[in-house]
């Protein structure tokens, strides 16, 4: 690896001391370049024209300076409100991510079980989350259920985003189950292993491995439906923006804001996975 | 005839297995296996040869009859099953390795899962079995940088592993590219040299003749001869085997 890397690494010097001496030629794929270039500063001109536009006909006073320090206040020394609000939304989504993982897994092999009743159970569970909005799913659970077991509003939060967001990864944990081929479980079952051994050791290995993509877009889902937390008095990311806005009139500034933490939290995740999904394919390739 | 050599590990009776769609797999089928044989198992496609030893290794249920193994009745109950997998290695036509570990991981899993052996009592078995079988060289890579042929002895291998009293072969070799066809079969030949109990569905006739020690032949889930290998091969007995046998020497 280190060697092949080194050696890589000459490739690549020699090639650019070769291009720097070659001149300029209008070649086919030089041609490419420059119709792409074009084309993308094109793409540019026209968005940022068509922002200014529209920006410009708001009649809206623009105040960009007065965000910063809502995202850090400068004689405190501390996160500013926005971000202590990101702290929330962060530690809802993944404490949720986790136990969507555990109610997604338990659905998914209740599903494929051969008890009528855990389908049925898995099944209806599915069906009543999938077909109703998540909104009320979270009114339901924060101003019915939570009286009755004494649950506060963040409790209610993660149990509902969960139960929410359980639902679709058991579709996504349970299709990959069964792509995995037959002879897998055979082979498993031919050796002696018992059922549980059979998916811990052989079977949910692979599917991990193969739902990996499409449970990372459901992750990213989930951080974005958790700005629904805030209709029930949770601080998080969205709730501190409404509050700021209340107070400062600063609507769009803060706004784009937020929506830019999402777009950078949601891109960070996305580059986490693209990295473990090239491991793992270098590991048995 | 000694005791020793007669002595009956499988006994097979009047078993049936239809699949749904009505597809009639076994059909009132009976024999059984003294220790130490190798039973050859042929036939045209869709005879109920490999359905046989899915049945005996309690991949499939039987609908009718009884599976008796090394004195455990294959019925219901979920522990002599088990028990009877253990006894029995089952090598597939596909390999069926787990791709997601190395080659001393799949030889490990069961050892140390259904054995409860520790991971150094199974490394040493492993690393017996694969010098068995050939393969040390290749502990520590993945089933996707191997050859089939070296795929299904590790295959073999782990099978071994679980050190059963009988093993059952599935068109082991049918899957592979003629030249690593040999080296599968010299491994399968060295086990019945040690007088492991074996039972081979086969084309390889030259395996059979060489190394079986009784021929059956089936078709339509029913057995219609049985012959020692080099009778059955020089002269079937009945029509139908005639036919079978002239089509695969050809």
């Amino acid at each position: 690896m280190n060697w092949r890397g080194r050696c890589s690494n000459l490739y690549t010097m020699a090639l650019s001391e070769e291009i720097k001496k070659r001149p300029f030629r209008f070649t086919r794929k030089n041609r490419e370049r420059i119709k792409d270039l074009f084309l993308l500063g094109l793409l540019g001109l026209i968005l940022f024209m068509g922002i200014r536009e529209g920006a410009l006909n708001l009649r809206y006073q623009w105040h960009w300076g007065r965000v910063l320090r809502h995202l850090y206040d400068p004689r405190l020394k501390t996160p500013g409100l926005l971000l202590q609000g990101l702290g929330v939304t962060l530690e809802i989504s993944f404490l949720s991510l986790g136990l969507s993982f555990a109610f997604g897994l338990l659905t998914a092999l209740f599903r494929l079980s051969s008890s009528r009743f855990a389908r049925f159970l898995a099944r209806s569970y599915l069906e009543a989350i999938r077909n109703t909005p998540l909104l009320i799913q979270l009114f339901f659970i924060y101003f019915v259920v939570a009286p009755i077991f004494n649950m506060n509003a963040f409790f209610s939060a993660l149990l509902a985003l969960s139960l929410f967001e359980g639902a679709y990864a058991s579709e996504i944990i349970r299709s990959g189950i069964i792509s995995i081929p037959r002879g897998q479980w055979e082979a498993a079952y031919s050796l002696g292993l018992s059922s549980y051994r059979t998916y811990r050791h052989v079977v949910l290995p692979q599917t991990l491995r193969q739902i990996l993509p499409p449970l990372s877009s459901q992750a990213i889902s989930l951080i974005k439906d958790s700005a629904l937390v805030s209709t029930i008095a949770i601080y998080d990311l969205t709730m501190r923006a409404q509050a700021i806005i209340a107070e400062t009139f600063l609507t769009f500034e803060i706004w784009f804001t937020v929506a830019g933490i999402y777009l950078v939290i949601n891109l960070f995740i996305s580059f986490l996975v693209h990295l473990m999904e090239r491991k793992i394919k270098r590991a048995y390739r | 005839m000694t005791e020793y050599k007669t002595e009956e590990i499988i006994s097979i009776t009047r078993i049936c297995k239809t699949f749904p769609g009505g597809i009639v797999a076994l059909d009132d089928f009976s024999t059984s296996v003294s220790k130490g044989e190798v039973l050859v198992i042929v036939g045209p496609s869709g005879s109920g040869k490999s359905t046989l030893l899915r049945c005996i290794n309690g991949l499939e249920e039987i609908d009718g009859g009884s599976i008796v193994i090394d004195g455990i009745p294959l019925d219901g109950h979920r522990r002599n099953r088990k028990e009877i997998r253990t006894e029995v290695g089952m090598v597939f036509q596909s390999f069926n390795l787990f791709p997601h570990m190395t080659v001393r991981e799949n030889i490990n899993l069961a050892q140390r899962h259904v054995r409860s052996k520790s991971l150094k009592d199974s490394e040493i078995t492993t690393l017996e079995l694969l010098r068995k079988v050939n393969l040390l060289d290749k502990a520590d890579k993945y089933p996707n940088h191997l050859s089939g042929g070296q795929q299904q002895r590790v295959a073999i291998a782990r099978a071994l592993a679980m050190q059963p009293k009988i093993m059952m072969f599935d068109e082991a070799t049918s899957a592979l590219d003629p030249e690593m066809v040999g080296e599968v079969l010299a491994v399968m030949k060295v086990l019945a040299e040690e007088g492991m109990t074996m039972l081979v569905v086969t084309h390889e006739m030259g395996f059979a003749r060489e190394v079986g020690s009784r021929v059956i032949f089936m078709e339509g889930g029913r057995l219609v001869e049985e012959a020692l290998p080099l009778d059955f091969f020089q002269e079937p007995s009945t029509e139908r085997a005639k036919e079978f046998v002239s089509k695969i020497l050809k």
